[in-house]
């Protein structure tokens, strides 16, 4: 598998702001690869890097196989972008919107776009003016996935839509990558990433914290376990690998690092195991990890989930 | 109208004042300096009689400066001059003031949603519209009162000073009520500005050909009610009711109208658009095209009027200068013939620093598009900066072609129709195209600024305009070094028809041109989108 997007030690400043301190990111031709980061943490100027917009002050940056500054143009044609907050022209109707960007990119398939327009519910007579945030993201997405393209470049796609939009454009994505092609998402949406997503990476403060695929995250960190017990349990403070363990209401909670696992079960078994439930760390705890500091200064409870 | 639907006007007008608190200032300064300037300029020049009267016996001939100035009346004393030379600009920065601050505080805050907020609270229909009039006014107010209060510190008689300045406001309070009315007609803010500039330049065109004719046109043009209270001669105060009775009934015109539509909602509500793209759709260019065609059409069109309706003075020209014995005793070497040359020219200049105007303003677009953010899902497809950047020039630099040759042969028809010389169109038309490469060198400018320095792109390239305006108008007046009046590109350009067309001149400025454009290119394909 070749690399559609490779980005390593990217550093972009704006005057005394590092926005970009150090970014890997690989995504692998034929993921839908996430993109996650709060507000503010460098994810569209990683884009507008991607794109060409903007220059790289130091690193390597690879797209398609080419220079996304120097190649732009050749690049361009092979991909779709989406951006984030979607301006058009007051006086354009979407529908000629769509044309435009479909035709500057290289042609659409009129097919597509008026099946895209049907299942999106979007009217294109209208003029930019009067449509909504959410029309206006569907405009730029109809664009997009109307066009024959390897890459989909998607920053915060669906943050205007309503749950009924979102649920389309998560079965259009998946026909995306069912059909081979690439799709990078930067979300925030992590029920979203989480649905989507083959791999994630996780940026902060304009470098990458994590990456792999949620699997594989899910294994550097740690369950959570509530137990019942017919007897109470004993011993399991000392075993390697066990925190934060708590009883209430007749069970017991406990977080075990996942490598772990087996030898806590097995202990368990002894006392007469009632009922036990058992919950894989979700994304947005995965997520909250990274961040759990900032949030702690801020004076909000951090989840439940130790550091590695 | 009931009283709740006022509820809230208050608060509303202290908020905006709060809004404006540097807009609204900056704009009496301007006006208020305008005329400290000229009144303190005119009484330096026209210091003795004999200055005075050569004035009189000069202006009194040109058409041209009572086209772009007024009424000729009030001419013997320096105060009437001052009045004379001045109200024409200080009316317009009146009128561009109210339309402005009108516009700003009902249709711009009702298309940007804020207005929907504001009344969602305890404030009634009228009140946002009836705040954006009332600040309006006490700006026309402020104005006013600053203009007498110079004027009179500046030695000019005092009444005379503050009925000045109440003719420029009452100008005001007029625009303030076109704005009112415009901003329930369109959706959009810029189509009401559009209606508000059209009205204006109307209104000032029918005081021009009023004036110059003597004719009663300019009881057709609210800036010619205003004009018509002759400040320092016949000192008359009640041409001002007519422009109070009309901000009055526009008022309750918009009133009316506000009461008959939704919110948000023009009274000419929007069609619904095109399903597809055209064929034009499908290129950069065709996108700055159509971006561009209603503003190029709106100019074009304008340039045109004014065009055809300067041709038509050439004849006024002419009798003004037999009718003026006084004038022919002080310019003895001149002939009819040569006074109507040197008007052409100095109609020519003028619509071609129009036609700059427009190039520098479609040059910006490029700018505001890129600002807004419009320009990053266009530079993510298949589109280099450069045939982006292209397209907007491309546009700037035919469109204000496209304008100086109508507006020329708009003014060389009628001229040859009316003087029965028909083998002038020729010489004249061509005489007009001599100014195309100035008008360029000043678009390059703004290329230039788009490329180099984005932020201040509108700032340099209007400050260029304004310079330019400044050399080609005033200049004469001023004592300058050569050496600063020769930045402008038009002091390079020879005054065709009076002078004859040089190619050393005209190839000086294509080289300009193309270094200006060669350095904006190259910086905006070196340099980060300003996007976000």
């Amino acid at each position: 598998m070749s690399a559609a997007i490779a980005v390593s030690g990217l550093v972009k400043t704006f005057g005394p702001t590092r926005a970009l301190d150090g970014l890997d990111l690989e995504v692998t031709t034929g993921e839908v690869h996430g993109f996650l980061g709060p507000n503010g943490s460098g994810k569209s100027t990683t884009i507008r890097v991607l794109l060409g917009l903007l220059r790289p002050d130091s690193g390597a940056v690879r797209l398609l196989d080419g220079d996304p500054w120097r190649d732009a143009v050749a690049l361009h044609r092979r991909l779709a972008y989406v951006p984030g907050d979607v301006t058009l022209w007051p006086q354009i109707t979407g529908g000629e919107a769509i044309d435009l960007l479909g035709r500057l990119r290289g042609g659409l398939d009129p097919a597509r776009r008026a099946e895209l327009l049907e299942r999106f519910d979007l009217d294109p007579t209208k003029k930019a003016r009067s449509y909504s945030k959410g029309n206006r993201q569907k405009v730029a997405l109809v664009a997009a996935l109307a066009s024959d393209v390897e890459l989909l470049i998607l920053d915060e796609p669906t943050s205007g839509l309503d749950p009924l939009m979102e649920a389309v454009f998560q079965e259009y994505i998946r026909e995306v990558r069912a059909a081979g092609r690439t799709v990078l998402l930067s979300s925030h949406i992590l029920a979203e990433a989480e649905a989507l997503c083959d791999r994630v990476s996780i940026i902060r403060h304009g470098r990458t914290v994590q990456t792999g695929s949620l699997d594989q995250m899910r294994h550097l960190t740690r369950t959570s376990i509530s137990v019942e017990t017919a007897r109470p349990v004993t011993g399991l403070d000392g075993l390697p690998g066990v925190h934060d363990v708590a009883a209430r209401d007749g069970r017991l909670r406990f977080d075990v690092d996942s490598d772990r696992l087996d030898d806590v079960l097995r202990h368990l078994t002894v006392f007469g195991v009632r009922s036990l439930r058992s919950a894989p760390p979700t994304l947005e705890e995965l997520f909250l990890r990274h961040y759990g500091d900032e949030l702690a200064e801020d004076g909000v409870p951090v989840p439940a989930l130790g550091r590695p | 109208m009931n009283t709740l639907a006022l509820e809230g006007t208050g608060t509303l007008v202290r908020f905006a004042l709060r809004r404006d608190r540097i807009r609204l200032p900056v704009w009496v300064v301007v006006g208020a300096a305008l005329v400290a300037e000229q009144s303190a300029g005119s009484q330096a020049i026209y210091d003795t009689p004999a200055a005075l009267a050569a004035y009189r016996a000069t202006v009194g001939t040109s058409a041209a400066a009572i086209a772009f100035a007024g009424p000729p009346v009030g001419l013997t004393t320096v105060a009437g001059t001052v009045a004379f030379e001045i109200s024409a600009s200080v009316m317009i920065v009146a009128a561009l003031m109210a339309m402005f601050t009108t516009g700003r505080h009902s249709r711009a805050d009702e298309e940007a949603g804020r207005t929907e907020l504001i009344r969602s609270t305890e404030v009634g229909r009228h009140a946002p519209l009836v705040a954006a009039v009332v600040v309006s006014g006490l700006g026309c107010l402020a104005m006013a009162l600053a203009i007498g209060a110079v004027g009179a510190l500046t030695g000019l008689p005092v009444s005379g000073a503050f009925l000045l300045g109440a003719a420029v406001g009452a100008c005001g309070l007029v625009f303030t009520g076109v704005t009112a009315v415009a901003a329930q007609l369109s959706e959009s803010t810029r189509a009401a500005y559009g209606i508000t500039g059209a009205v204006l330049g109307v209104a000032f065109l029918l005081r021009a050909v009023g004036d110059i004719n003597g004719s009663a046109l300019i009881w057709a043009s609210p800036i010619g009610w205003a004009q018509a209270v002759h400040p320092f001669s016949d000192n008359r105060w009640w041409p001002l009711l007519l422009c109070v009775a009309a901000a009055g009934a526009l008022l309750t015109v918009a009133v009316g109208l506000l009461d008959h539509r939704d919110l948000g909602a023009g009274l000419v509500s929007g069609r619904p658009g095109a399903p597809a793209a055209g064929p034009l759709l499908a290129s950069p260019l065709g996108l700055a095209v159509r971006l561009q065609r209603a503003a190029l059409l709106a100019w074009a069109f304008s340039l045109v009027v004014l065009g055809a309706v300067y041709g038509s003075m050439g004849d006024a020209v002419e009798s003004l200068f037999k009718d003026n014995p006084a004038a022919q005793a002080f310019l003895p070497g001149a002939s009819a013939a040569g006074l109507i040359e040197g008007y052409l020219a100095t109609i020519f200049s003028i619509d071609a620093l129009l036609a700059a105007a427009f190039a520098v303003s479609s040059v910006l677009r490029a700018h505001a598009e890129e600002s807004a953010g419009r320009v990053e899902p266009v530079l993510a497809t298949a589109t280099s900066r450069s045939a982006w950047l292209r397209s907007h020039v491309t546009v700037a630099f035919l469109g204000s072609a496209l304008l100086v040759v109508a507006s020329g042969a708009a003014t060389a028809l009628v001229r040859a129709a009316s003087s029965g010389d028909s083998g002038s169109f020729g010489r004249l038309f061509g005489a007009s195209l001599a100014y195309v490469p100035a008008v360029w060198a000043l678009a390059g400018v703004a290329v230039a600024a788009v490329g180099l320095v984005p932020r201040a792109a509108a700032a340099v390239a209007w400050a260029m305009i304004g310079y330019a305006v400044v050399v080609a108008v005033f200049a004469p007046g001023l004592n300058w070094p050569d050496w600063l009046g020769d930045l402008s590109p038009f002091a390079w350009t020879p005054l065709v028809p009076v002078e004859s067309w040089t190619l050393p001149a005209a190839a000086g400025l294509a080289v300009a041109v193309a270094a200006l454009l060669a350095v904006g290119f190259g910086a905006f394909g070196r340099r980060d989108l300003s996007t976000g």
